[in-house]
């Protein structure tokens, strides 16, 4: 069997561009992010400096991470759908319910306190999972799956914790989000190293499988239901995680402070250069996209803008970075 | 002989209704390299894509290895060792030729993890075991060209040492060289005692690599032959003698009005084209698929911007921004791809009939149902759309009859220039046959028309000239009478043969 | 083949699916008031009736906008602010005041539909996704609407809307209030507009392929930024009945009509992904909805129950008629 592998030439090797090409023209949506991170970063120093007479040191470092680490998960769980050409209104309603149970049940010592902490991550895996089914099996829309159980895990969420209140040990809050030092430095190469060994299962490319093109995909031997439902599920364990590291950065817990995560995780996700066409994108790029609609909070107040109007600032900078990238995108494709 | 490897009996499939196999059976041994040869729609793909696992049928049996088998999807198919080059490719645009090529084998690294450089060493390995050197397994796949996404696709199937390859259409894309070495893989499969069952319309390369062939027509087999001659496989296929099937062609009036004048139109892929067209002319265009002709048609009809050139219409040097103004100056298009650029599916024959002149069907805008109603009754009783009534969806009507709401749609708008690209594809030979006659019939009332077929018989047969395109440009200009098919392939391959 | 045209109407209500979706809605709408009569008697009275009416067409009147673009596969999430400001705006520039309430309606009208023409504009030239252009534009009407009326202290925001619009949604004329009549010659308009025009076809082709709507020679670009201002439109409507209705503005008065008024529009049968649907599916998914809200407020259900059985009914429904076909 072995003997007549045919030797016959198609066509001779050409010139090739280098692998940094490739990566760069292939990851500019990452690459922009980045850019555009370090240009807040920058920016925000200055202003800093400018309005405070000092640099900004470990406090504001800290706070900005924390606050950042919600959103980065709450992005994460968005990507991780939007990838499969899907949408998920639910992030909110997870991260409320995760946030509620989280503030009802961390009250015990260590040992009780890990324990409600898997198990309010396994709420939001089944919260994802019962997305996924409904959009897998049920074949209905995933905006419209997840509208109906963002209403039904508010619900839930409320009644779970009517009032806000509870009270977050200490110690988790410590571990979570320590208000003296910067936890969050820790979890960032986390979260991306759990993004670099997600890409590299077979699960992380079939959801880019699918994202590409469903059919194709499938004609491959990729299982869309399967890969769906799973793309969804560690969504909600993402979303889980949103809620957890709110809960102990507030120290209490809130059945409703999630809701505008739903939104803000749609404009990390799209800053960070996901497509929500599907198939393109990266949990990467979504953690900067997370980090950079923070930063651009900071800057509006270090410039002393009028907190009215942040929201109409931070939509004219959602719509001009869409643009740009946009526009970036297609001369750096163009050229090829 | 040797066992079978594959088998069909009787298999049947529907879509909505409309039957696109009846009762198709055939049968391949280990070993063996199969043709199945079919006008477009007599059932071949469909039957291929049953095969691969994509499309369960309706009724029969499909036999692999001699066991009965019912594929729940590719991967069944796969664990059969049947593997399948779709004709419609199945490559995802956004990720890397080498993440395309080892799908579900990729290289593992120490730690369990796929590991991207390895699998990008041995993609490239792979494609050169293959001969392989010029694409770059980096390159994503929306880079690379049409050809080399179907060599993609023949390798990655090839390089799962099948038992069974299932090939559709697998050269309709590639140049004389491609299809060479194609044949290499295909002889290496049949010296290892795979079987590989593969469709063609290119009676040359069926008769150089085909043990047998099984004739498809309207759903059904017809026969499989060792030997069988090309007229005789033609009436097989067709049903009818091949001049039959064309309708002579009406002269050329003398002295008509030039319609239609380009001057060294340039734009993507098309590099400066120049042809004049007389009213009561048609004016073929052939050649392989992605040398220009889609961008040509575009270009004509203002879908994408000329970047050179000039155009000229009823003597009057225009410029087209978008499809409205090339409508408005009379020129109409039937698009390539009837289902996802031409027709909206789940609106009504009426709806898809009256859409370009709904403006004359309204008073300040509001509709006239009762003129809507005659205007789009008056296209189907024209063109003799079967139909349940104008308003079925036009989904629902068969491929033939959906062409001719298209074209009905045109002609309601008195559009004087037709540009029709590939209007025959996917249609039964009947209403073929009916368009033949009705493209003529408009000719010699003075419309002007402007044809591309992927069919070079076609081609030979209803056009006054052929344009054959080869790399953007004109290759070669062909006048009636005496065009062949050959003249047609030899004259697109040309430069590939002599390289 | 072809009846008569009312006869064609009344057999597509009835046989095909689309007509059938609208139908359902109409009966949830009916049977949800005759469970709510059951539990409180006079729930279902003329009164109750008309109470209800009258909160659906605040819902009814966002869901005409969110028809129009949905029809063509798009989505407006800038409906909460949008609205907000219409009504703020409405308060602001007539003051309560009944000579100046027409110029108030016109500068107030005129500023959704120019807001609502902007994201027409984003997506269709400048090729931004629906989701993220519409988003973008609530947060800038918020930042305005916040902004210019320094978070609602400005001394004209407390203003009281004008009489007269107080007038149109609680007077009757015939024993109905004014703002349901305004209400149905909305109706008839956009069934009107939809089916009966040039421009709702074209609506209904984009909705179905853009692309060949394009190649047909549909100006696309034209008829979304269009959909998109009428979607702004019906928003600042919908703002200036609110303020009518409750006498003031108020900020985040705007927020639960997003997810009420796509709510709606899917219950009632538009399909999600562009094409095919009739605002007559809206308006009975905006009714029952209102109804169900109301019914859940008879059985005193809390607000985390009423949310959670919302939510489940929009996926009862969803599952009933909302599956995707298998493509072929």
């Amino acid at each position: 069997m072995s003997a007549s592998t045919p030797q016959t030439v198609l066509m001779a090797s050409g010139a090739r561009r280098s692998r940094t090409s490739h990566a760069l023209v292939q990851n500019v949506g990452l690459v922009l992010v980045i850019g555009l991170l370090a240009a807040c970063i920058i920016g925000y120093c200055v202003l800093f400096v400018v309005t405070q007479h000092r640099f900004p040191g470990g406090f504001e470092l800290t706070s900005t991470l924390d606050n950042t680490m919600p959103l980065a998960f709450a992005a994460l769980a968005q990507t991780l759908v939007v990838l499969t050409r899907g949408i998920d209104l639910s992030v909110g309603g997870v991260i409320d319910l995760t946030n509620a149970v989280a503030a009802q049940t961390l009250t015990g010592g260590p040992v009780a306190t890990t324990l409600w902490t898997l198990a309010i991550l396994l709420i939001g895996a089944a919260c994802g999972l019962v997305n996924g089914v409904l959009v897998a099996v049920g074949r209905l829309q995933p905006i419209l799956v997840t509208l109906a159980t963002l209403s039904i895990y508010q619900g839930i969420a409320i009644r779970v914790l009517p009032q806000p209140g509870g009270a977050i040990p200490p110690g988790f809050t410590a571990v979570l989000a320590n208000p003296n030092w910067p936890t969050s430095l820790l979890y960032i190469p986390v979260i991306g190293g759990l993004w670099a060994i997600f890409r590299r299962t077979r699960l992380g490319v079939a959801v880019f499988a699918i994202g590409n093109d469903a059919m194709a995909a499938s004609s491959h031997g990729i299982s869309v239901k399967r890969t769906v439902i799973l793309a969804y599920t560690l969504g909600g364990l993402a979303s889980a995680c949103a809620g957890l590291f709110l809960a102990a950065n507030a120290t209490a817990g809130d059945a409703t402070t999630g809701d505008t995560y739903t939104l803000t995780s749609i404009v990390a996700a799209v800053l960070g250069g996901v497509s929500l066409f599907g198939g393109r994108g990266s949990g990467l790029g979504a953690l900067f996209g997370a980090f950079v609609t923070v930063m651009v909070v900071n800057i509006l107040f270090f410039a002393h803008i009028d907190p009215l109007y942040q929201t109409f600032y931070e939509g004219l900078f959602l719509l001009a970075a869409v643009v740009s990238a946009n526009m970036i995108g297609r001369a750096v494709r163009g050229r090829r | 002989m040797t066992r079978p490897a594959v088998e069909a009996v009787e298999v049947g499939k529907s879509y909505g209704g409309v039957a696109a196999l009846t009762a198709a059976s055939f049968t391949a041994t280990a070993g063996e390299v199969h043709a199945l040869v079919g006008e477009n729609g007599a059932g071949k793909s469909t039957l291929i894509k049953i095969l691969g696992g994509r499309v369960r049928p309706d009724t029969g049996v499909v036999r692999i290895g001699g066991n009965a088998v019912s594929l729940s999807g590719p991967q069944a198919a796969h664990d059969l060792g049947a593997w399948t080059v779709f004709q419609e490719l199945t490559l995802l645009p956004w990720m890397t030729v080498a993440e395309n090529l080892l799908l579900l084998r990729e290289t593992k690294g120490a730690t369990g993890l796929i590991s991207r450089s390895a699998t990008i060493r041995d993609a490239d390995a792979l494609l050169a075991r293959y001969g392989v050197h010029h694409i770059d397994p980096r390159a994503l796949v929306e880079d690379i060209s049409l050809a080399e996404r179907q060599t993609i696709e023949i390798v990655r199937a090839v390089s799962n040492n099948p038992q069974i390859l299932f090939l559709d259409e697998p050269t309709s894309s590639l140049v004389e060289r491609e299809v060479e070495w194609l044949f290499g893989q295909i002889r290496a499969l049949r010296t290892q005692g795979a079987c590989v069952v593969f469709t063609s319309h290119r009676w040359a390369e069926i008769r150089s690599i085909a043990d047998r062939i099984t004739i498809f027509r309207g759903g059904k087999d017809v026969g499989t032959f060792t030997e069988i001659d090309e007229g005789e496989a033609v009436r097989l296929m067709t049903g009818r003698r091949v001049e039959a099937l064309y309708p002579p062609l009406p002269p050329m009036p003398n002295a008509a009005a030039t319609a239609l004048e380009a001057s060294a139109m340039s734009g993507p892929n098309v590099r400066g084209v120049s042809f004049s067209l007389h009213a009561g002319e048609v004016l073929g265009v052939g050649g392989l698929a992605g040398h220009g002709h889609r961008e040509l048609f575009r270009m004509l009809f203002g879908d994408a911007t000329a970047t050179g050139g000039q155009l000229t219409v009823h003597g009057k040097t225009r410029r087209f921004r978008s499809p409205r103004a090339a409508i408005a100056a009379g020129i109409a298009l039937v698009p390539e791809d009837r289902k996802t650029e031409g027709l909206l599916l789940r609106m009504s024959v009426r709806d898809n009939a009256t859409l370009v002149i709904l403006k004359r069907l309204t008073r300040f805008g509001v509709l006239k149902p009762a003129e809507e109603r005659r205007a789009a009754q008056s296209v189907v009783d024209s063109l003799r759309v079967r139909t349940a009534g104008i308003s079925q969806p036009v989904g629902a009507l068969s491929g033939g009859n959906q062409q001719k709401v298209l074209l009905g749609r045109w002609l309601l708008a008195e559009c004087q220039i037709l540009l029709l690209y590939d209007v025959t594809r996917g249609v039964d030979v009947a209403t073929k046959h009916e368009i033949y006659e009705l493209v003529l019939k408009l000719a010699s009332e003075g419309h002007a028309i402007v044809f591309y077929s992927s069919d070079a018989e076609e081609l030979a047969h209803l056009c006054h000239r052929v344009l054959v395109m080869r790399e953007g440009v004109v290759a070669a200009e062909l006048h009636a009478p005496g065009i062949t098919a050959e003249d047609i392939v030899s004259a697109a391959v040309r430069d590939h043969l002599a390289a | 083949m072809s009846g008569s045209a009312p006869g064609t109407i009344l057999h597509r209500a009835i046989f095909n699916k689309e007509g059938r979706r609208i139908v359902y809605a109409f009966v949830a709408g009916i049977i949800l008031f005759a469970i709510g009569e059951a539990v409180r008697p006079g729930f279902a009275s003329l009164d109750g009736i008309r109470s209800i009416l009258v909160v659906a067409s605040f819902v009814g009147l966002v869901a005409a906008g969110q028809t129009f673009v949905i029809l063509i596969g798009g989505i407006d999430l800038s409906v909460p602010w949008v609205l907000n400001a219409g009504a703020i705006l409405m308060v602001v520039s007539s003051l309560g005041t009944n000579d100046r309430a027409i110029p108030a309606l016109a500068l107030t009208l005129g500023m959704g539909a120019l807001v609502g023409a902007c994201n027409g504009a984003g997506i269709a030239l400048l090729g931004i996704p629906a989701v993220v252009m519409t988003l973008a534009m609530n947060g800038i009407m918020q930042g305005l609407t916040l902004g210019l009326s320094g978070g609602m202290t400005c001394t004209s925001c407390g203003a009281y809307a004008p009489p007269v619009v107080q007038a149109a949604v609680h007077l009757r004329a015939l024993g109905v209030p004014v703002v349901l009549w305004i209400w149905l010659v909305v109706i008839i308009a956009v069934s009107f507009l939809l089916g009966m025009t040039r421009f709702g076809r074209a609506t209904y082709t984009v909705g179905n392929n853009a692309r060949a709507s394009h190649l047909a020679g549909v100006n696309v670009a034209v008829v979304t930024i269009v959909l998109y201002a009428l979607s702004g439109f019906f928003s600042a409507m919908a703002g200036i009945m609110l303020v009518g209705f409750g006498g003031q503005a108020a900020l985040g008065m705007g927020e639960p009509y997003l997810f009420q008024s796509i709510a709606a529009v899917v219950i009632g049968g538009v399909y999600i992904l562009g094409g095919r649907g009739h605002y007559l599916g809206s308006v009975a998914g905006a009714i029952s909805l209102t109804v169900l809200v109301s019914v859940l407020l008879a059985f005193n259900m809390p607000d985390y129950g009423r949310s959670i059985i919302y939510g489940l009914v929009i996926l009862a429904l969803l599952l009933l008629y909302g599956r995707e076909e298998d493509s072929a």
